[in-house]
């Protein structure tokens, strides 16, 4: 047994907030919760996610890509306006949505794939609401202390000294709304003239509308409403409840091994060094440290719930204490409903009337211990990426097979035909080509399966053509307006069918459009 | 009121009344959600009081902005007007063939030409400027008055047999026949002659007479081999456009008593701007010389 | 406690639960039923609405029939696009003759509230016997079978009549002659100045290309020529919202 001192286990006056025997009516008031600080493995990877989250959001608009002097410069950049969408080496136009479409799908898809396999990771790590609301916590600690101090804090009376501390948090979390907001709008123009202009005052009101607002969602959703957002608003806790089966990953409270819980008498006996421990303790020592850092609020304890986040903040904090205790850490891990059910049965398969310690001892190895890779291996996590690479991987294909050159064709409507003065057979068309990079390119139109039929521009009525070259500036449309003549049909046909071709010579990239000529 | 009391298994207190025996719990609306219902209410009536709502016997309550969606689809149009005001001055001030070699103004001036083309003009020459029988086809090669851009304006500008305009382009084809002019053998050959110079059906015997009494009567306005004369606004009757129709029964009927199509001047009506754009978008239908 | 505890009172005396029910009731009756009342005070005075003349009435219950308002709105709405794009706004007055309206909700294909005297007749009946080979990007069906389909026009006396119930403005003398008019309008060598002093701007003259026959498609180009072409938009006041008189 370690030297362990009682000062070195804090034992936390806290209670879940939704604790089953006191639960509240919904429109009473919140628990206010005040999370502490955690250390340890889950906590340190949590730190990482949200530094790189933050700065993938923060940072992506600043970053510049060069495209040439036709388009701007900005790596990804969703260009209302001019209706593009940048993305560094990808553009792409509104008839092309269907990539973001399917980004999208494969976003659900991927959600699905994480939450039926490693649980609501995506909860606990990388939300953005879990993600600011522990950027603002951690203002909150630094200027108004951790759990105790806070509590104290807000017990206290109000004083030049609290007021002081609570302003300047708000206004520091009001910035980093702002900041929050304000980044957002950078996504839709050049990062650095709407800067400039945000701050003269100059930019749009939509822009200032966008941060207003969202600088108000954030704060208020990240500052104030924070767990509420996930346990009442969201609907995202529900949806997955219905994915996760035995086999999902979640925060488990090892109840088999914990029970029943000690007290704090007997955590003394414990220190004392004393053999005499009840048969019956387990190794749970009441300590609350699990519910003190809990975002949530909540006692992981009590079993899987839906407010848990699955953050495994509990795993760090209970870790800890094991630790001092000179216990094996994972009283509380991440394992999966199935192999928490083995271990129970299994262990009180084999307590009899022997001694709790000893048994654990024997029956250690045949624990089952839930690890990443089995819980990859599930069919399910495979399906799942499977059909999610599937869609990743044809979207790929063809984003790169992809022409960067379209052609449309409207044929008039009204005449129909132009029948001239020698007798031939005139058609109006409007030929629409689409440059889709921001080069100057020069394609060659032709007219395909129509012998007889030549082409005539506006400007040179009286010259024909089998072939006419088109400069189409760079990352633009060019509607040209155009005639086909021909000789009467000999077989009296109503109408003909032929192609429109272009053709970029220096890429050899062509595309066709099958139109029709009437003759009357 | 009986006594409001626990559930023993969720610990949700009762309403505190009982009918029948059955009570029933309190589980009222979280409280979020209860204040996000107030809010939808209050912003209803802020709503309703700031727009156009309440239905009366006569009208209806116009709320403090006032709001149409039609005035504000007046307004957008109106800024759109008043943006394209220095294109318009263009042109105003330049000439129409100055404006179709500058390809900007000449693109707007066209699309202006097309939608007002679409009130005005459409109604006698079709809305795709197809014509009828009558009313010339302005997208084919075949003018009367001639398809130069100019010679379009003046069209537009001062109409055809309008006599309400000084500057009106005017001819009058003689009623052979009615007029007696020529006798019924002479209208029948020179009738068969004009057939002939288009290929159409025609009887050779009458061909060498009709020949003759064109030269003597038609030859002047419609040019010696009837190709036409746009000075004076001669079909050209040698190629296969026909305005009246080119059965001998039509053509006949037209050198007996030939009809004349008035088209009113749209000077004083449409204004220089319009006019201008009108003869842009005429001239670019295809037929344009 | 508060006013809103008390609602045992209410909940166990019938009569008053009763009384109280029907007002709320009523309320909510005379906000939905009362302005229907007042109809007429929402559209616009405009010249040149008419009622429908027989043979655009017969190519109306065509439209119906087929199913064209699935796909096809008649109401251009008050946004500059889609005024640059089909022209005028609809007015009320516009459909005041519809029962029931052709509104319709959804855009599979464009809007047809000013279709009329765009194309001409002959583009109308490619397009509906196959819209592919002048729209090659249409999803439309083919309507072909209305250039076969003889219209059935014994019943128009009273169609008419039933839409002289419903409030449209047919008088003795459309009535009288509806059997007449909708067979002359479709004939190119009928004499029909009457018909036009009945039902002006009306389009007259063969319209399936086939002057021999009267067909659905005959009807279905006549009302479709004339959707939109009625008002005379000079005679609508500039920012006239609603008439009140």
């Amino acid at each position: 047994m370690n030297n362990i001192s009682t000062s070195d286990i804090e034992q936390f006056d806290v209670e879940a907030v939704n604790r089953y025997d006191k639960q509240q009516p919904l429109y009473a008031p919140r628990k206010k919760i005040y999370p502490k600080l955690a250390d340890g493995v889950f906590r340190r990877f949590k730190w990482m996610v949200m530094l790189i989250t933050l700065s993938i959001y923060y940072v992506t608009p600043w970053l510049r890509w060069d495209r040439g002097e036709f388009a701007p410069n900005q790596a990804v950049l969703v260009d209302l306006y001019h209706r593009r969408f940048y993305f560094f080496w990808i553009e792409i136009w509104p008839q092309e949505f269907y990539y973001i479409a399917s980004l999208l799908i494969m976003a659900a898809i991927g959600l699905f794939m994480v939450t039926s396999s490693i649980g609501r990771a995506w909860c606990g790590y990388t939300c953005p609401q879990t993600v600011w609301v522990d950027l603002f916590l951690v203002i909150e600690r630094f200027i108004e202390g951790d759990r105790n101090k806070r509590m104290r804090l807000d017990k206290s009376p109000i004083n030049p000294t609290k007021l002081a501390k609570k302003i300047s948090k708000h206004i520091i979390w009001l910035l980093i709304a702002a900041a929050t907001g304000g980044a957002w709008i950078f996504y839709f123009a050049d990062a650095p003239t709407l800067l400039l202009k945000v701050l003269n005052g100059s930019a749009s009101t939509v822009a200032y509308g966008t941060i207003a607002v969202l600088t108000f969602t954030t704060y208020s959703l990240g500052g104030l409403m924070r767990e509420q957002v996930c346990t009442y608003m969201c609907p995202w806790p529900r949806i997955q409840a219905a994915m996760l089966d035995e086999n999902s990953l979640t925060v488990t409270y090892n109840a088999w091994r914990g029970e029943p819980r000690s007290h704090h008498s007997k955590i003394q006996n414990l220190i004392a060094g004393s053999e005499n421990i009840s048969v019956s303790s387990g190794d749970c020592i009441d300590c609350k440290a699990c519910v003190a850092v809990c975002p949530m609020g909540i006692d992981i304890r009590d079993g899987q719930q839906l407010e848990c986040i699955t953050c495994a903040l509990c795993i760090d904090a209970c870790d800890k204490v094991m630790e001092k205790l000179g216990k094996p850490k994972g009283l509380i891990s991440y394992s999966t409903l199935a192999d928490y059910k083995h271990n129970t049965e299994l262990f009180f398969a084999t307590v009899n009337s022997e001694l709790v310690q000893v048994n654990r001892e024997i029956i250690k190895p045949k624990f089952k211990h839930t690890t990443i890779s089995r819980i990859l291996q599930q069919p399910r996590t495979i399906i799942y990426f499977a059909i999610w690479a599937l869609i990743g991987l044809s979207m790929m294909i063809m984003l790169t097979t992809r022409s960067h050159l379209k052609i449309n064709v409207l044929h008039d409507r009204n005449p129909l035909y132009v029948r001239l003065s020698d007798g031939s057979i005139r058609n109006g068309y409007i030929v629409k080509i689409l440059n889709m990079i921001p080069k100057r390119r020069t394609f060659t139109l032709t007219v395909e399966d129509f012998i007889d039929g030549e082409m005539i521009m506006p400007q040179k009525k009286n010259d024909r053509f089998r072939k006419i070259l088109l400069n189409v500036k760079p990352d633009s449309l060019l509607a040209q307006r155009l005639f086909v003549i021909s000789s009467p049909n000999k077989k009296k046909a109503v109408q003909r069918t032929f192609r429109f071709q272009i053709h970029d010579n220096a890429s050899s990239e062509s595309a066709e459009y099958t139109t029709i000529f009437s003759y009357g | 009121m009986s006594k409001k009391e626990s559930d023993l298994v969720q610990k949700v207190e009762t309403t505190g009344y009982e009918w029948d025996g059955i009570k029933e719990l309190n589980n009222p609306l979280p409280r979020w959600w209860l204040y996000v219902f107030y809010s939808t209410i209050i912003f209803a009536v802020c709503y309703a009081i700031y727009y156009p709502s309440i239905p009366l016997i006569k009208g209806y309550t116009e709320g403090f902005s006032g709001y149409s969606s039609r005035e504000e689809l007046e307004h957008e149009m109106a800024e759109v007007q008043s943006s394209h005001a220095t294109i318009l001055e263009l042109i105003k001030t330049m000439d129409v063939s100055d404006i179709q070699s500058d390809p900007k103004l000449a693109r707007f001036a066209t699309a202006g030409g097309a939608s007002n083309f679409k009130v005005y003009c459409s109604q006698c020459h079709g809305s795709g400027a197809q014509g009828g029988v009558g009313y010339p086809n302005l997208s084919d090669d075949d003018w009367l008055w001639g398809g130069s851009i100019k010679q379009i304006e003046t069209t537009i500008r001062h109409g055809i047999r309008y006599e309400a305009d000084e500057d009106t382009r005017f001819s009058e084809m003689p009623a052979f026949g009615r007029d007696q002019i020529l006798s019924k053998e002479q209208i029948i050959a020179v009738a068969n002659y004009v057939s002939s110079l288009s290929g159409l059906e025609h009887e050779d015997s009458l061909i060498d007479l009709g020949a003759m009494v064109f030269a003597e009567n038609c030859s002047g306005c419609h040019g010696d081999d009837g190709q036409g004369i746009n000075e004076v606004g001669a079909p050209n009757l040698a190629d296969t456009l026909w305005l009246y129709d080119n059965s001998k029964k039509a053509i006949i009927s037209q050198i007996i008593n030939p009809q004349h199509g008035v088209m009113p001047a749209w000077d004083d009506r449409l204004g220089d701007i319009i006019v201008k754009e009108l003869a842009l978008y005429v001239h670019g239908l295809g037929g344009g010389e | 406690m508060s006013i809103l505890d008390k609602h045992h009172r209410l909940e166990t005396n019938a009569t008053l639960l009763l009384i109280l029910s029907f007002l709320v009731i009523s309320i909510g009756g005379i906000v939905e039923i009362v302005p229907l009342f007042y109809l007429q005070n929402t559209i616009e005075r405009v010249e040149g609405m008419r009622p429908y003349s027989p043979l655009e009435l017969k190519g109306r219950a065509i439209y119906q029939r087929e199913g064209c308002y699935v796909c096809h709105s008649q109401m251009i709405r008050p946004f500059r696009d889609e005024v640059e794009r089909y022209g005028h706004y609809s007015l009320a007055a516009e459909s005041m003759y519809d029962h029931p309206f052709q509104w319709g909700s959804k855009r599979t294909g464009p809007d047809l509230a000013r279709i009329g005297g765009r194309y001409s007749n002959k583009w109308h009946v490619q397009h509906l016997t196959d819209p592919r080979s002048v729209v090659p990007e249409s999803i439309m069906p083919s309507y072909k079978f209305l250039a076969k389909n003889k219209l059935y026009i014994s019943d128009i006396t009273s169609h008419l009549k039933a839409n002289q119930l419903l409030g449209v403005p047919y008088n003795q003398e459309m009535m009288e002659k509806a059997f007449a008019d909708v067979q002359s309008q479709a004939d190119p060598n009928a004499d029909t100045t009457e018909l036009l002093e009945r039902y002006p701007r009306a389009k007259t003259g063969d319209f399936d290309g086939n002057p021999t026959r009267l067909t659905e498609m005959d009807a279905l180009i006549a009302y479709l020529q004339m959707l939109g072409t009625l008002v005379d938009f000079s005679t609508l006041e500039q920012g006239q919202n609603i008439s009140l008189e």
